[in-house]
């Protein structure tokens, strides 16, 4: 694989505050990369800053080995996909497609049969056909998802930007859209960076996931690694699988405010020591039940349940009165049930844990 | 669990959306009375009176079509209605000149809405003077001695005071333009703020550049704006008289004018012919524009 864009301390600023940190980056050509961020991390912006809507005010972005952060957007060769389609609510699906080719400054097509023709391929390719004529109030929410789409590949970018592109969709559309733009994108060979907020959506779709912390990229890897080995406590915290207890290492154990743990699992290093637990790791016992070899764990009190279908996320809550969450998959055991407003104790292999400090 | 939520959701919905019934019409009845015993009424005895006789100094309800051969083998009416069609369209043309880039600024280009806001109220400040006022005050700018005319001289640019500037078809179009401008501007601002960014971003990133992108985007998608101001200014311009007879000198005459000196002078059935037609007028203009764009599809 090779890379095909590279951003180089790429700093931008709206007012005092910064919105992207120097930010460097490489992706690869041919595959589907996911940027997952929180609100307000600034990957929307960083996608603008890509496609040229924004200007940068440090650093260099190149787009298949020459510099394009001083083209203007339609000379980049990447095209945009809008978080509301932001398609032409005059024009038909069709016309919207059609748009690219027609009004490009830089060689539009005149030839209406050859428009006509790529247009109608690139249809077929999202799955649209039959809907040429309507307009685009008269299609629903995916399909518009499919216009907004098709409307950008027909115009044959090298790199396709994806800001939030199913957060406008229902959820049960969303999970269809997942394995949708999975396969477009290989039929077309094309990069997608597919921007999202949702943990979920970023390691189901991307080959590589980039994550954005506070305008930085604070990871890059595959999503096995981000899952398993998030490099840092917020991108644990983002993944929203982890219990993360704050506190400091004394010894061979991690003093926080519910106990002492002993240490164990991977170690990475971090300003704050943070020690944390992925949800599905923990197990429930009875309050008296005695620690097993290679146990850590902390006694805490039982609040309520949440069944999500396939699995319980049990709450509750330490000494420190800091909320403790365990998933429990009930393929694995029937779920059991706990008594609110008593204590239980909580407890995992200490190899499971990962250990900031 | 779900089941009963759903029965629950869903019954206060069909109780919340009542059909129409007979009961509900009198809502609309004191609209209607006023409506039909202001407008309706008023309109069917201007038409009558339009067929009675007139005489010098009466007029009797024999019907007659002699006020109508009289409008229409006089070359003095008939030149006032080409001339109310021509400084109309004039107008038009002008007021839409002047008032669409003024609105493609204030609507698309300033971003901010405070200050789109105080734009728009910037237009309407000259409306805080009274009619005659605005219309009287571009005497002392336009006439042989005014100040259009001295800066014009004191800078050499002409010897001779321009004498066409004032008391001429030119200075009553010049006159409704500035009074009329603002109702082009609010409409069509209105509807380019309405533009989502990101569309015409997307027509960018598709590869257009500005006057594409304003040919096949912001203009189609502002038309309904042009239609509604265009439909302000018409309806407005064609029944004008006060600022053709303040600055033509009554070099101008327009329907509106025409009107109003018949019925100074008692010709009730001759000024009603003149509204009549004024009113037909009207009619056909305003259907003629709602043809050029689905309002209610648009709005």
């Amino acid at each position: 694989m090779t890379a095909v864009l590279h951003l180089r301390d790429v700093v931008k600023h709206y007012g005092d505050t910064r919105a992207l940190d120097r930010i460097n980056l490489s992706l690869p050509s041919d595959a589907y990369i996911s940027l997952l961020g929180p609100s307000g991390s600034g990957k929307t912006t960083l996608l603008r800053v890509i496609a040229g809507f924004e200007r940068l005010e440090a650093g260099e972005i190149s787009f298949q080995g020459s510099r394009i952060d001083t083209l203007p957007p339609h000379a980049r060769g990447i095209g945009f996909v809008f978080q509301n389609f932001a398609l032409f609510p005059h024009l038909s699906v069709e016309d919207n497609i059609a748009f690219g080719l027609k009004n490009s400054a830089i060689n539009p097509v005149t030839d209406p049969g050859v428009v006509k023709r790529r247009v109608r391929d690139i249809i077929a390719l999202v799955g649209l056909t039959g809907l040429e004529d309507r307009g685009v109030s008269q299609i629903s929410g995916g399909q518009k998802q499919r216009v907004a789409l098709a409307r950008t590949l027909v115009t044959e970018p090298k790199m396709v930007l994806l800001d939030e592109p199913l957060g406008a969709l229902d959820a049960n559309l969303r999970m269809r859209m997942r394995s949708e733009l999975r396969s477009i994108r290989e039929r077309c060979g094309v990069t997608f960076l597919h921007v999202t907020g949702s943990e979920t959506e970023a390691l189901a779709m991307g080959d590589t996931v980039l994550v954005l912390d506070r305008n930085r990229i604070a990871q890059h890897g595959d999503a096995d690694t981000i899952y398993n080995r998030p490099c840092s406590p917020a991108v644990a915290r983002f993944l929203n699988c982890y219990n993360l207890l704050p506190g400091r290492i004394s010894g061979e154990a991690f003093e926080t405010a519910a106990g002492s743990l002993p240490l164990g699992g991977l170690r990475q290093s971090s300003e704050n020591p943070v020690y944390a637990i992925r949800y599905d790791r923990v197990s429930i016992r009875p309050q008296d039940a005695a620690p097993g070899v290679d146990e850590a764990g902390v006694e805490a009190t039982f609040i309520a349940s949440e069944y999500t279908g396939a699995a319980i996320n049990s709450f509750f809550t330490l000494a420190d009165g800091s909320v403790f969450e365990v998933e429990q998959h009930l393929s694995h055991a029937a779920p059991s049930s706990y008594e609110p407003q008593t204590a239980y104790r909580l407890a995992w292999n200490r190899e499971d844990a990962l250990v900031y400090s | 669990m779900t089941m009963p939520h759903l029965a629950e959701d869903t019954a206060p919905v069909a109780v919340a959306l009542p059909r129409a019934r007979a009961g509900n019409l009198w809502l609309v009845a004191p609209g209607v009375l006023w409506m039909v015993l202001f407008l309706v009424l008023p309109i069917a005895m201007m038409v009558y009176v339009s067929f009675w006789t007139q005489t010098t100094f009466k007029i009797e309800p024999t019907l007659t079509l002699q006020s109508w051969i009289t409008f229409f083998s006089s070359d003095t009416y008939l030149g006032a209605l080409w001339t109310t069609i021509r400084i109309w369209l004039i107008v038009l043309a002008t007021t839409l000149l002047v008032g669409y880039p003024a609105a493609l600024f204030v609507g698309l280009f300033v971003k901010n809405k405070t200050l789109q806001t105080v734009l728009l109220v910037l237009c309407v400040i000259p409306f805080w003077t009274s009619f005659l006022i605005r219309v009287l005050a571009w005497r002392p700018m336009l006439g042989k001695e005014g100040a259009i005319n001295l800066i014009l001289m004191k800078l050499g640019i002409v010897s001779q005071p321009i004498e066409v500037l004032l008391f001429s078809e030119l200075s009553v179009i010049i006159g409704m333009t500035q009074i009329y401008c603002v109702f082009m501007v609010g409409p069509i601002a209105f509807m380019l703020g309405r533009i989502d960014p990101s569309i015409i971003e997307a027509a960018q990133d598709l590869g257009a550049g500005f006057w594409r992108i304003f040919r096949t985007i912001i203009l189609p998608l502002s038309m309904p704006g042009v239609v509604v101001g265009a439909i302000f200014v018409s309806v407005m311009v064609l029944g004008e008289f006060a600022t053709s007879a303040a600055l033509s000198g009554r070099k101008v005459n327009l329907l509106g004018n025409i009107i109003v000196t018949q019925v100074g002078s008692l010709k009730w059935a001759f000024a009603a012919v003149a509204g009549v037609i004024l009113t037909i007028l009207m009619g056909a203009v305003v259907a003629v524009l709602l043809r050029v764009v689905d309002l209610r599809k648009e709005l």
